[in-house]
């Protein structure tokens, strides 16, 4: 499930209204995010968790699912 | 001056020179790259030339490829060639393009430009194949050549004529309206030399590329350029890059790569989103050449690149810049070798009414960069709304003569006859001329360039305009500066009589949906009460006028 806190900071990131972020979900389902903005919706990811992903990381995640693990991974909280 | 020949003769004789050269180096992040020599690549070329002759391909064909860019792309788009058909590479769609957008738009597409194969992934066969079963669908077959078994590399001649169409290059949309830029072998090889002169090229140069192969600035600068001049590529699918930036910058570190063509999006993206850590040992000294093409240049964001990478040993004279477009193959004009593109500061209100004037005024000014002299084969004049040139600083839309022009929109000779006059290509571009270099500073078509794509206002005031809650019509769609990422951004004003909060963030919400329907990202939406938006002479809602407001804020965004 996607935490309350990651999807709030994914939709202020892209400037877009309330609505339900699910784990199925590709980031090309959410509206605002695109390839450009890909990078940036990362980047305020890790500055709200405090954490850092690899480049590699970025490039494997499939769905928003995989997102919530990796940050799960990194707070110690997975 | 060479014999006119073909693609595919060029490429033969670039393999029997040197067979072990590397033609093509294919990265991913992560994993060894795949490397194709010139012997090797032109081998698998003929065995699935072979395969895809016994398929029925012939000469003139239209062979769509809707594949992702991987290694085994490049010999099957060598394949076709070698049959004298015509590869037409399209985009992989995009998982949020609606499917009914995306069979409405191949079908229009297959209808104006016959396309005859289509050349896909079995993942989307079901998607296709709602194009192909069409009662009049010019579409023969699909082909999944990444599953074909390959036979023996006999020998291929190639018996198209260098006049011949050899590729079609698409404009960018979803909407079926695109046109198709038809190039022959003698364009394209004219072209190449003449471009290879300009940028000065040596064997020893290397072109490293994440650009896309269905735009002309992949497929003719950084694909047809090297295979035809015998040097390396290095290619990586622009998913990739995109997603992780530093590929670029790690793969020209590693291949010692020297030149490299980017859209200026790209300039402020690798500034502002590349990770320090990713750059360890990445040493950019071996770069000649960085050039800034296919969306407006801005000075900006060459200063931002250089100041980030110039400790990595990126020099500031590698900044280049070129104008081009794919009516005239590519490029039209190029900066000198070894030197920046320069940088003029000129009064914005002045150019506004017409006329480049210096100013050093900081705040008065517009900094406009310089887009080179005209190549080698290439005529360019600044003309006036009758059509007379106009002189050295004034502002006036931009022709250009080519040697190597495209042969006519494919089956469209009016939207041909349109854009091309009397041998001039009329670009739509405005800009000037000063001491022989060029400067393009506006455009008369409304189109908005995001990321180095052209969108066209139409298909996405089309697509807003049947959201539930906005008046039909009353719709305009424009481009915004983004400062940021040194492009444009997506804005809509459309007019709704939804005027509670509630309503009108549902209402916003789905016109960013109908923009992601046809793989638009709206970045700002308006919503309007009824009548607010001001017609243009022709009756219908102005862009530009609207434009104007909503940024001198007459209406705050939702």
């Amino acid at each position: 499930m996607i935490s309350e806190r990651l999807r709030r900071v994914i939709l202020h990131e892209l400037n877009v209204p309330d609505i339900e972020l699910r784990d199925d979900m590709l980031a090309t389902e959410v509206p605002g995010w695109d390839s450009l903005t890909h990078v940036s919706v990362l980047a305020a990811v890790e500055k709200e968790f405090g954490i850092r992903f690899a480049g590699l990381e970025i490039m494997r995640l499939k769905n928003l699912g995989d997102l919530q693990k990796l940050v799960a991974k990194k707070t110690g909280t997975g | 001056m060479s014999l006119p020949e073909t693609l595919w003769a060029r490429w033969v004789r670039h393999a029997e020179a040197l067979p072990d050269a590397r033609a093509v180096v294919h990265w991913r992040a992560g994993e060894e790259p795949t490397t194709w020599t010139r012997r090797a690549l032109l081998d698998d070329a003929t065995r699935l030339a072979h395969v895809l002759r016994e398929h029925g391909v012939g000469r003139g064909d239209v062979c769509a490829l809707m594949l992702r860019h991987e290694p085994r792309f490049y010999p099957l788009y060598m394949a076709i060639a070698a049959l004298g058909a015509i590869p037409s590479v399209l985009a992989y769609p995009n998982p949020r393009l609606h499917p009914d957008k995306f069979v409405h738009g191949l079908s229009g597409m297959a209808q104006r430009s016959g396309l005859r194969w289509l050349l896909t992934e079995r993942g989307l066969e079901s998607l296709v194949t709602r194009v192909t079963n069409a009662e009049n669908s010019t579409i023969q077959g699909i082909l999944f050549p990444h599953e074909w078994p390959r036979g023996a590399a006999t020998a291929m001649a190639c018996d198209a004529s260098p006049d011949d169409v050899c590729l079609l290059q698409h404009s960018s949309g979803t909407t079926g309206l695109q046109k198709a830029v038809a190039l022959s072998h003698r364009a394209v090889l004219q072209h190449v030399d003449g471009y290879a002169t300009a940028i000065g090229l040596s064997a020893s140069d290397i072109v490293a590329s994440w650009l896309p192969l269905y735009h002309d600035m992949g497929l003719i600068a950084a694909f047809h350029l090297p295979l035809a001049a015998g040097i390396t590529c290095v290619q990586i699918d622009p998913f990739e890059w995109v997603a992780m930036p530093a590929l670029l910058l790690q793969v020209i570190a590693r291949e010692r790569a020297t030149l490299a063509w980017l859209p200026n999006f790209a300039y402020n993206f690798m500034a502002e989103r590349v990770r320090a850590e990713e750059l360890d040992g990445v040493d950019l000294g071996s770069v000649r050449m960085l050039v800034n093409c296919s969306e407006p240049v801005r000075a900006d964001s060459h200063a931002k690149f250089l100041e980030r990478f110039a400790p990595l040993g990126l020099r500031a004279d590698t900044l280049a810049a070129c104008y081009a477009m794919a009516e005239t193959t590519f490029a039209a004009s190029q900066t000198r070798p070894g030197s920046a593109a320069r940088v003029l500061s000129v009064d914005r209100e002045a150019l506004r009414a017409g006329r480049a004037t210096d100013t050093r005024d900081a705040s008065a000014a517009r900094r406009c960069v310089s887009s080179g002299i005209p190549i080698g084969g290439c005529v360019l004049k600044a003309v006036d709304g009758d059509g007379r040139e106009v002189a050295d600083d004034a502002v006036g839309e931009i022709w250009i003569q080519s040697e190597s022009m495209f042969d006519g929109y494919r089956n469209d000779p009016e939207k041909t006859a349109e854009a091309l006059r009397d041998g001039w290509y009329r670009s739509g571009d405005y800009g000037f001329r000063r001491g022989g270099e060029w400067f393009v500073v506006g455009r008369k078509k409304d189109v908005i360039i995001v990321a180095g794509r052209n969108l066209y206002p139409e298909d996405i005031e089309d697509a807003v305009g049947v959201v539930p809650g906005v008046l039909a019509g009353r719709v305009v769609a424009f481009g915004i500066d983004d400062e940021v990422l040194g492009t444009e951004s997506v804005c809509v004003i459309a007019e709704s009589t939804v005027r509670d909060e509630a309503g009108q963030r549902e209402l916003r919400l789905a016109i960013l949906r109908a923009g992601m329907a046809i793989d638009v990202t709206v970045g700002r939406v308006y919503i309007a009460p009824p009548r607010w938006l001001i017609k243009s002479s022709a009756g219908k809602p102005s862009r530009s006028t609207n434009r104007d407001r909503v940024l001198g804020g007459e209406l705050a965004a939702q």
